[in-house]
């Protein structure tokens, strides 16, 4: 019991200080590709001691309860995410349940920015849910292919069932299902193109608008979690995962990088651009390799 | 107490509750508790009496042998526990929110006489029974439901009642045909009777006795009168309609689908990955209807027409999950009927304390009601966290072992439309959360105040059970494997707090552990940091602008306005519409036929007379 919770208490700190981590490198990157130095990588670090010593203010208890709930739905989900080979907890079928325990923590960070009373926050919030529906249907079918394909419905088992080399892994088996879930994980880590929730330059970075000190700190600390998982789910289902950790971390980075770059090109699509974008090719694309696979 | 006898009382008392609640207007609400208490208390002893309590009575009219029988089976039980309780809850919520009400004593009138009928219809063995407490229970919600305030009642039950007229005549024909050819509506007889059909002469009559079973479900293309029904309906009534007047539409489908094993009449017919045809198309209109009722509740600016959409795409799940038909299938349509009965009440019931407060159901007219009903938003936030299907609640539970359902067999297209609705319920629940209960407090609700403690215990009681359905599905299990076993079907493998699905199992202990360890981790993080300064709504960031009204600076009309852009064609060319061109065209046709043969004329009349005397001699003469 104590081990277990030292062990819970470990991974979530080191999940943390490895988002912040990736943060920084793409911080680093994006600078580069546009020609500036850019900040130091340990700067996220940084950000995030001082905004905890810095006073905050709150906009009444759902402020505060919301960005708990953010930060604590997302390490839950942390747990049910193999890395490298290793689930503290072990249990079958947790596919479905991943995507869903991120929910809590989007619904958590929901209700904190809009109890801020702030209409920019509302407008950012109802975006973000708006664009959910559109990079959640096409990503799901692509994972529902993956549950029929490999008779498994947990992580772990089709991380398992693509042992055995690059022939084995779900990029080569599963090719265009792999190119439409890289393109909503874009969307689910809110990435250019598809960070019309979030647009700086139009609602003031919509959902953390009124966020400052601890409370900023805490989304903070979310997003790198989440960043974490969503690359972990990524690298586990198509990369074939990994028994080594520095072998997994690598990997992740890659998608991320991956990401980043192609995040730091493109211009914004507006939201229903981007829900009609999703639901147009990668949902066909989606639907047309789970027929090739199902039937 | 005999089956019998818990069916009678309500029925005849309801006229004594009328009359002393026409004297005392609080007397309705607390006869009501004490019967659907004493209900309850009955049926909890009816518990495991399975087939022993059984009644039938003979009569005979005209020379025909009637039997009506009355059967005590596990899936009749649970329905009946969950009308008794419902209506037990719902009466403690009307004690204070009918007070000021007109029609208080014919409002607990019906609703005696709606426990009645729904024990009637779910406890009946046969068709005439079933019939016969349908009708009951159509014409009693239909009064129900025209007593509603708002101008669009009358038309909406007008609707409700046409639809379940067209139902009862299909089923009253179907009733006669079966009874003709068999001399016995007894349900296992005619089961009998409709698999040694001809497979396409049992589909018609199974269609024929599905229709007023898909209307009440609100099924598409049957949906149109839900919305309206729901959202003009007295407030207090709209958490039983929701929550448990649906359900009885997918209990009548189960008898089809199940106790009528359509699986073994449709067995030779077309199949499409192991699922006859029937099934299949039956499913797709549950798809329809989660798609459909998703959409239309993402654009509703009305709190209860947006929750009545959301009744509708939920109820697509339950029967696109029992037309699926396989024990995954099966166990999943019935937990989540239990647990849509469950969230749904909650949802309308919070919805009704707030219009209680604030008499209005425009979500832009209200805000920041927070600070002022925490009980109530508290209920709120733990019902849409169940609805949206995020664990660890029971909502979840349910939909995860419909996906379970539906990858076994690779239903994709299903699928989509499954997920299409979950997601799609993150955002229409998020709607009134974000604009009733957070954001600007509006001046004129400044000194709104909680609820009454009376309405706020059914809220406490629904929130623990969905709590507890979420860690412990194995209560459900554990009857649903009952109503398996008592319908010949599977059962799925469970404990108090697993289920086994068809690829991995579920595990609520674990998930509930982590869930709260990571809580526990932030909020322990949080305590941590420095202490924050308490500052006001209107305190935030404006971009330079000075706001001093709180009204303007309230985001809430036309919250999804990008994403109702992408369907304003598609909402334009509603069925509703569709139906109502159909509807003018009758009425046409109808003014077509009175302008071209009554003229006022009584001496017309009189030849019309003669002509069809003619008429019938000379068809007299060739037959």
């Amino acid at each position: 019991m104590i081990l277990t919770t030292i062990q819970f208490i470990l991974i979530s700190f080191a999940a943390m200080a490895l988002g912040l981590l990736f943060i920084g490198i793409a911080k680093k990157t994006v600078a580069r590709t546009q020609k500036r130095i850019g900040p130091p990588v340990y700067q996220p670090y940084i950000h995030v001691l001082k905004l905890f010593g810095k006073e905050a203010i709150t906009h009444g208890f759902i402020f505060d309860f919301g960005a708990i709930m953010a930060f604590g739905g997302m390490i839950a989900t942390l747990f049910f995410v193999p890395i490298a080979g290793i689930q503290l907890y072990s249990m079958s079928g947790t596919l479905l349940l991943v995507i869903y325990l991120m929910a809590i923590a989007y619904l958590g960070m929901a209700m904190a920015t809009v109890g801020s009373g702030n209409p920019l926050a509302s407008v950012g919030i109802s975006r973000a849910l708006t664009q959910m529906l559109g990079y959640e249907m096409p990503f799901i079918v692509v994972l529902l292919t993956l549950i029929y394909r490999s008779s498994n419905s947990s992580i772990l088992g089709i991380v398992q069932a693509q042992q055995g080399g690059l022939l084995n892994w779900n990029l080569i088996n599963v090719p265009i299902g792999t190119v439409v879930a890289f393109v909503a994980l874009l969307g689910l880590m809110g990435k250019k193109p598809f960070d019309a929730p979030i647009a700086p330059s139009e609602i003031a970075s919509g959902p953390v608008v009124e966020h400052g000190g601890k409370y900023l700190a805490l989304l903070m600390l979310q997003h790198a979690v989440a960043i974490v998982v969503e690359t972990a789910l990524f690298v586990d289902l198509f990369l074939g995962g990994a028994t080594n950790i520095f072998i997994f971390i690598f990997k992740m980075l890659i998608v991320w990088l991956l990401a980043t770059l192609i995040g730091s090109i493109f211009p914004r699509f507006k939201v229903e651009q981007g829900v009609l974008f999703y639901w147009k090719w990668p949902l066909l694309a989606a639907l047309f390799q789970a027929v090739i696979i199902i039937f | 107490m005999s089956l019998s006898q818990i069916i009678i009382i309500p029925i005849i008392l309801s006229i004594i509750t009328y009359l002393i609640t026409k004297k005392f207007k609080k007397a309705g609400s607390i006869i009501n508790i004490i019967l659907s208490g004493y209900i309850l208390y009955t049926l909890i002893n009816f518990y495991g009496q399975w087939d022993i309590l059984n009644q039938s009575l003979n009569i005979n009219i005209l020379g025909g042998n009637f039997e009506f029988i009355l059967n005590n089976s596990p899936l009749a039980w649970l329905l009946a526990i969950m009308t008794a309780s419902s209506i037990f809850l719902i009466s403690i919520f009307t004690v204070h929110s009918q007070q000021e009400e007109k029609n208080t004593a014919s409002f607990h009138m019906f609703f005696s006489i709606l426990l009645g009928s729904i024990l009637g219809v779910v406890f009946a063995g046969d068709l005439m029974t079933l019939f016969i407490f349908w009708e009951v229970m159509t014409y009693s919600s239909f009064f129900l439901i025209s007593a509603g305030k708002k101008e669009g009642a009358k038309k909406a039950s007008y609707r409700y009642l046409i639809l379940s007229a067209l139902g009862a005549y299909l089923m009253l024909t179907s009733i006669f045909i079966i009874y003709t050819q068999t001399n016995s509506l007894e349900f296992t007889q005619v089961a009998e009777y409709l698999g040694n059909l001809p497979t396409l002469n049992s589909i018609i009559l199974i269609i024929m006795m599905g229709v007023p079973f898909l209307i009440k479900a609100g099924v598409f293309p049957f949906h149109v009168w839900v919305n309206g029904a729901h959202s003009n309906a007295p407030k207090e009534f709209s958490p039983f309609l929701s929550g448990l007047m649906l359900k009885i539409g997918t209990y009548g489908l189960m008898l089809l689908l199940y106790l009528v094993p359509l699986y073994n009449i449709l067995g030779e017919s077309i199949k499409f990955r192991g699922l006859p045809l029937f099934n299949y198309i039956l499913a797709i209109f549950g798809g329809i209807t989660i798609i459909t009722g998703t959409i239309f509740a993402i654009r509703q600016e009305d709190v209860k027409r947006l929750v009545a959409f959301s009744s509708i795409s939920q109820m697509g799940y339950i029967v696109m999950a029992l037309a699926i038909s396989t024990p995954l299938g099966f166990t999943g349509g019935l937990l989540h009927l239990m647990n849509h009965m469950i969230f749904k009440t909650t949802i309308f019931l919070t919805m009704a304390a707030v219009i209680y407060r604030t008499h209005t159901t425009k979500m832009y007219e209200m805000g920041g009601l927070i600070f002022r009903m925490p009980v109530t938003f508290a209920a709120y936030l733990t019902a849409i966290i169940a609805l949206a299907g995020i664990p660890p609640t029971n909502g979840f539970i349910s939909k995860w072992v419909i996906y379970q359902a539906l990858i076994q067999k690779g239903y994709i297209f299903l699928s989509v439309a499954a997920f299409f609705g979950s997601i799609g319920s993150f955002m229409y629940v998020f709607k009134p959360l974000s604009t009733v209960f957070l954001g600007q407090l509006k001046p004129e609700h400044q000194n709104i105040k909680e609820v009454p403690f009376l309405m706020q215990i059914p809220m406490y009681i629904m929130m623990a059970l969905m709590v507890l359905f979420g860690v412990l599905p194995g209560i459900q299990m554990n009857i649903i494997n009952q109503i398996g076993e008592s319908l010949n079907i599977e059962t799925v493998q469970s404990t108090l707090y697993t289920i086994t699905g068809a690829y991995g199992a579920w595990n609520s202990l674990v998930i509930f552990n982590v869930f709260i360890g990571g809580f526990v981790l932030a909020l322990v993080i949080f305590l941590l940091a420095k202490k924050s300064k308490l500052v006001g709504l209107m305190d935030t960031y404006t971009a330079g602008e000075y706001m001093d009204d709180p009204e303007s600076y309230h985001y809430a009309y036309k919250y999804y306005r990008p994403f109702d852009r992408v369907f304003d064609a598609f909402a334009a060319n509603s069925l509703t519409k569709a139906y109502d061109i159909m509807a003018g065209n009758v009425v046409k046709l109808g003014r077509i036929f009175k302008g071209s043969f009554v003229t006022g004329n009584g001496q017309t009349y009189a030849f019309y007379m003669i002509l069809l005397m003619i008429v019938l001699a000379f068809a007299g003469w060739i037959v």
